[in-house]
């Protein structure tokens, strides 16, 4: 029997444990459970922009025997409290309160005005259609520069006087003294477009309330149990709650922030009735109202030597945040955490406005900020590639932070924990054999053939810490949370199995199999032994504030939790059985289950013999020691100082492990009908030590899908009067199977000098530089036509567009 | 998305279902596929009250050779169309333009008589349709009527049926010698035409063109015929220039229409481009 290895399992492609179950239907998603007596919730939903509400009637509907409750926005003032202004709200100048749902104006198409409960979801659909809503239509806003002219069509919020909501700045080093001394500055104006993951399971939730103990159970699909904990919280005055997180189809971002006003309302829906009710939310619905990525507008100038280097970097940057304030800066905020990419630039400053508009809210979206900031730094190094007539990786490598520098600080205070930036790109560029590459690209083009090639990096930032938001709002006097805090619990079960309790929800990302060879090197046994518990219930879980299935929280958090759980878990076993064998704990061996002390081949335990003993035999538990085979473990990053909370030069951890990767899009446009073809698409990562190369790969195919679909198409279109065009899957533009490439992917690991396993993050990974790749790509296929790439989406009218206005 | 109430029938036989059409003519729909009916009574912008579900009607599926006609019933799928041996042999426009509807699970239960009849302007088949010279049959309380497709398709959603009428047949003249090609653009594999082209064509041993009939679907409110297209290339030479020449004139008296999708101006020139194309395709077939 071999000595077990605590990173046995580590790098092993081992089977999916969740797969089998959600690739056959088998998995257990909210809208497949069902309890007695269950109603239907529908919304009510503005059809306009901008209104007022004077009056709503809904007799018509409560009359009806079918229907048992509805909420309108009389009930919402009445029956509930506004939320917690959150920390993204942190920087108005005056609190906004903000409800669960309309009370006196609507602010977007599609924001809920009340809702219905019914017997079953057609009556209840049937319903909506009796209650009438008095509006008084107002002028809609849609137009950020025309905010920033101070044009408002009309105000938003009264209370703010103007739709420029926000404004704050951030500096690090002295960009003035860089400009100055430049040899020249190169500019460029650029714009990242709206746009979500479309999850295919939309927002959901069932609601029952007991009102003889008081306990509210909310079973949903939420990534952040603590966001529904504190709304209902919040908003109903309940303390007693539940959060059961069953399966969840698809998060990237979707399912953190608009959820609670559903969650709550169907919970006054199902305390009003007595009932328990459940909401499903329709696709149209989701696309009108469920969040969308910000559309950023950026300004951005670089200071330049003539040798290439850069020497400083300042972006003015105007965000759509839509009709909400409660996610007012999330976009801007966010931009600290890769504000500098994988650059060695000093100098660097970045201007946030935010301007609320008749749009829906903004919501983060894989990798949320920084696909724009890396967008920002791609497109400008390429500009200045241009106009210092270079070769854009040449200033690449030229400005990349060396290997040797690791761990770096970064101006902001972010510590890029490992990393060999030039390693990457030298490795991309060889991969596709560049020089050959620009040959045929040139061979091409005498035939009237346009290929082009893109060749970006950027980092992948893992971990949270909110103490971020102070470096903006300086004015903040608690800490909105710094760091994380998540734990795990594993139980050796009598039989022998192993039981797994996350701290954190799941969204498909596979942590029952990841998190199972993790235990399973430490623990001494097979995964195929442990189960991980799902759905995840908050009565038991063992969750903080990284109890998150977003940010890239898994790896640091659920890992870290795991590695403390199963170690503690160990050394009690090896009490325990050091007791029974008559052996000293740290002479035993443990392997397949089996605890064993060498050179004595009889003196031997098996797990479930353990398990008897801890949990039915008092005689055989050593003094002093717990009975049971149970152990939790919280996990905090041992390494999240210095920076943690920023001090007045405003330097701060925004994250605290750094992955990165180069990506080489190549690209045929057909310049008649403006259609972009990726031929290829190459990936060199580092994501760290990797767990489950299966897994990781699964996470950088689906990013990498979705920024290249972001870039070439996907996204929300609205009108002038605030109408969305794109409700449904066909009109958003979505790529299909059929028009996404085949990524390739080749890991080149630099492990983490901070983390237990050498782990880095996974999940947002490619979807941060591959808007940026394809933008390339693109500018370089149209290089003869003189086209520039600075906004985004690519659809191909648009590309068409571009080419019509340079040939012009 | 769930439809309101409704009464449903599954008639036994086309004169079942007529009767029960002419009877409930003011609150009924017919059911076939399913595939444009059931989304719209989802998002409840259809509510029929009475749905008359014809697809159990064995006598209207078939694909079969009637005379000098190739005859497809009413209840043949995209998928029948594109499959069918005697369509690939005697009318390949038609399975050209069916392979590219949709996805599998629509082709699989879209109809011919649905696509027809539900007349959206960005749907494939008319394209096709029109450039055969087909013939649609419609049956009603009266008996049965011809109609050309170019008299077919009114307008957006409208065609020239009867609401007591169903459309069981279409048949299109099978002609030897001719070529052709279906081409869309869409905004993802399985979507719906921005621009569709069907082209077909006859061309003497020296390129000459000695006919050709062109369809247009997506570009607007209704498909049709570029009709001053095919008038500019019969009797000419099929080089480059008298092709890009003509194609043009694709757009000639079509205001093209305005969506998310496509601006007018994108859309014409899209026409264009296509006619262009599918014009080179159905040369080089
Ligand atoms: C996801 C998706 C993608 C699609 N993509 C495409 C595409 O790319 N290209 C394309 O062309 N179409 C596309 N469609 C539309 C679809 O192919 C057709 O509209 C549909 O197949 C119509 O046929 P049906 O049998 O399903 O009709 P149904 O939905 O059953 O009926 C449609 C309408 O026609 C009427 N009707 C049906 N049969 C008859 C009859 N025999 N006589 C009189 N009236 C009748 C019905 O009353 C109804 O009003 C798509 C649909 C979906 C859901």
């Amino acid at each position: 029997m071999a000595k077990a290895d605590p990173n046995q399992y580590v790098g092993l492609a081992a089977r999916s444990k969740e797969g089998p179950r959600l690739v056959t239907g088998k998995g257990r998603y909210t809208d497949d459970f069902t309890e007695p007596g269950m109603l239907q919730a529908v919304f009510l939903r503005s059809p306009h922009a901008h209104a007022r509400i004077l009056g709503v009637d809904a007799q018509a509907a409560l009359s009806r025997p079918d229907v048992f409750a509805v909420v309108t926005p009389e009930d919402i003032k009445r029956d509930t409290k506004p939320f917690r202004p959150g920390r993204y709200a942190a920087g108005l100048k005056k609190p906004i309160a903000e409800y669960a749902g309309a009370v006196d104006k609507v602010r977007y198409v599609g924001e809920p005005v009340g809702a219905v409960a019914a017997r079953d979801r057609s009556t209840a659909e049937d319903v909506l259609e009796s209650i009438a809503v008095d509006y008084e239509i107002l002028p809609a806003n849609t137009d950020v520069h025309k905010a920033m002219a101070g044009e408002d069509a009309s105000l938003i919020y009264d209370e703010l006087g103007a739709n420029l909501a926000w404004q704050g700045t951030l500096e690090y080093g002295d960009t003035e003294k860089a400009f100055r001394e430049a040899d020249r500055v190169v500019r460029e104006d650029l714009k990242i477009h709206r746009y979500s993951s479309t999850p295919l399971e939309p927002l959901a939730c069932i609601a029952s309330y007991d009102r003889f103990s008081r306990k509210l159970t909310v079973r949903t699909n939420t990534q952040v149990p603590e966001n529904i904990y504190d709304a209902l919280r919040d908003a109903l005055r309940i303390d007693d709650i539940r959060v059961i997180i069953p399966d969840i189809g698809g998060g990237f971002g979707q399912k953190i922030h608009l959820i609670r006003k559903y969650v709550v309302i169907v919970a006054l829906l199902a305390i009003k009735s007595g009932r328990p009710v459940k909401w499903i939310e329709d696709r149209n619905e989701h696309m009108m109202a469920a969040g969308h990525a910000c559309e950023q507008h950026f300004d951005v100038e670089a200071a330049v030597k003539n040798d290439g280097t850069v020497d400083g970097l300042r972006f003015k940057e105007i965000d759509d945040v839509g009709g909400s304030i409660s996610t007012l800066t999330i976009h801007f905020t966010n931009k600290l955490n890769n504000l500098s990419n994988t650059y060695k630039v000093q100098n660097i400053r970045a201007d946030g406005y935010s301007v609320v508009t008749n749009r829906c809210p903004v919501i983060p979206n894989r990798g949320i900020g920084k696909p724009g900031m890396c967008y920002i730094w791609e497109r400008i190094i390429d500009r200045v590639a241009q106009d210092l007539d270079m070769d854009p990786s040449e200033v690449r490598f030229k400005n990349l932070v060396q290997p040797e520098q690791m761990p770096y600080t970064t101006p902001n205070g972010n510590i890029y924990d490992s990393g060999d930036y030039p390693g990457l790109l030298k490795r991309a560029l060889e991969k596709v054999d560049y020089p050959a590459l620009k040959e045929e690209q040139a061979r091409e083009r005498e035939k009237g053939r346009y290929l082009g090639v893109g060749v970006v990096i950027g980092v992948e930032p893992g971990g949270r810490n909110a103490a971020r938001d102070m470096a903006i709002f300086p004015e903040m006097k608690e800490t909105p949370g710094s760091g994380g805090i998540n734990g795990a619990t594993i139980k050796l079960e009598k039989n022998g199995t192993i039981a797994l309790y996350l701290g954190s929800p799941n969204c498909g990302q596979a942590h029952e199999t990841t998190t199972a060879q993790v235990a399973a090197g430490i623990l001494g046994v097979s995964p195929d032994v442990i189960s991980t518990t799902t759905p995840f219930d908050s009565d038991v879980a063992p969750w903080g504030v990284a109890a998150a299935n977003s940010g890239n929280n898994f790896h640091l958090y659920d890992i870290g939790s795991i590695i403390g759980a199963a170690t503690q878990l160990r050394e009690k076993v090896l009490k325990v059985a050091g007791h029974i064998l008559d052996a000293e704990p740290a002479d035993l061996e443990i392997a397949d289950g089996v605890v064993t002390v060498p050179g004595f081949p009889r003196r031997k335990l098996t797990f479930a013999e353990l398990g008897k003993a801890a949990y039915n035999n008092q005689s055989l538990l050593p003094e002093g020691i717990d009975a049971g085979l149970q152990t939790t473990f919280y996990y905090t990053f041992p390494h999240a100082q210095p920076n943690m909370v920023p001090g007045q030069d405003r330097r701060v951890r925004a994250q605290f492990t750094f992955g990165a990767g180069a990506h080489v899009a190549i690209v045929e446009v057909d310049p008649r009908t403006g259609k972009v073809e990726v031929l290829r698409y190459l990936i060199v990562g580092d994501n760290g030590t990797i767990i489950n190369p299966g897994v990781v790969d699964g996470q950088i195919y689906g990013s990498a899908a979705h920024g290249i679909a972001v870039a070439l198409g996907e996204g929300f279109v609205y009108d002038d009067e605030g109408q969305l065009l794109t409700i449904t899957l066909t009109d958003y533009g979505k790529c299909s199977t059929a028009e996404t490439p085949n990524v390739e992917v080749e890991h080149a690991p630099s492990p983490s000098k901070f983390t237990p396993l050498g782990q880095k993050a996974a999940g947002e990974g490619a979807a941060i530089p591959s808007p940026a790749a394809i933008a390339s790509a693109v500018e370089n296929a149209l290089e003869p036509f003189g086209v520039k790439i600075r906004h985004l989406p690519l659809t191909p009218e648009r590309v068409w567009q571009l080419i019509q206005e340079a040939q012009a | 998305m769930i439809p309101g109430a409704f009464d449903y029938h599954a008639p036994a036989s086309l004169e079942e279902a007529l009767s029960l059409l002419s009877a409930n003519v003011d609150d009924a729909k017919v059911l076939a596929g399913g595939q444009s009916l059931l989304p719209l009574m989802k998002l409840r912008l259809a509510k029929p009250e009475v749905i008359i579900d014809i697809g159990g009607l064995a006598e209207l599926n078939y694909i079969r050779e009637d005379g000098d006609h190739i005859a497809i019933g009413a209840l043949a799928t995209y998928t029948d169309l594109a499959e069918s041996e005697l369509i690939l042999d005697r009318c390949p426009l038609l399975a050209q333009a069916a392979v590219v509807v949709g996805d599998v699970q629509v082709r699989n239960r879209g109809t011919v008589g649905g696509g027809l009849a539900h007349a959206d302007p960005a749907e494939d088949l008319p394209a096709a349709v029109l450039a055969l010279d087909a013939e649609i049959k419609a049956a009603g309380p009266d008996g049965e009527r011809w109609i050309p497709a170019s008299e077919f398709f009114i307008t957006m959603l409208t065609t020239s049926l009867m609401p007591e009428e169903l459309l069981t047949e279409i048949r299109v003249p099978a002609r030897d010698g001719y070529k052709s090609s279906y081409q869309k653009a869409s905004r993802q594999a399985a979507g719906f035409a921005i621009v569709g082209v069907a082209t077909c064509l006859k061309e003497s041993a020296d390129g000459t063109c000695e006919d050709i009939a062109i369809g247009v679907t997506g570009v607007g409110d209704v498909a049709y015929r570029a009709e001053q297209v095919e008038a500019a290339l019969r009797g000419r030479k099929l080089d480059d220039s008298a092709i890009a020449g003509a194609a043009a004139l694709v757009t000639g008296g079509v205001d093209p229409i305005e969506d998310v999708n496509a601006t007018p101006t994108y859309r014409a020139h899209l026409a264009r481009v296509y006619v262009e194309r599918t014009i080179q395709a159905a040369r080089a077939e």
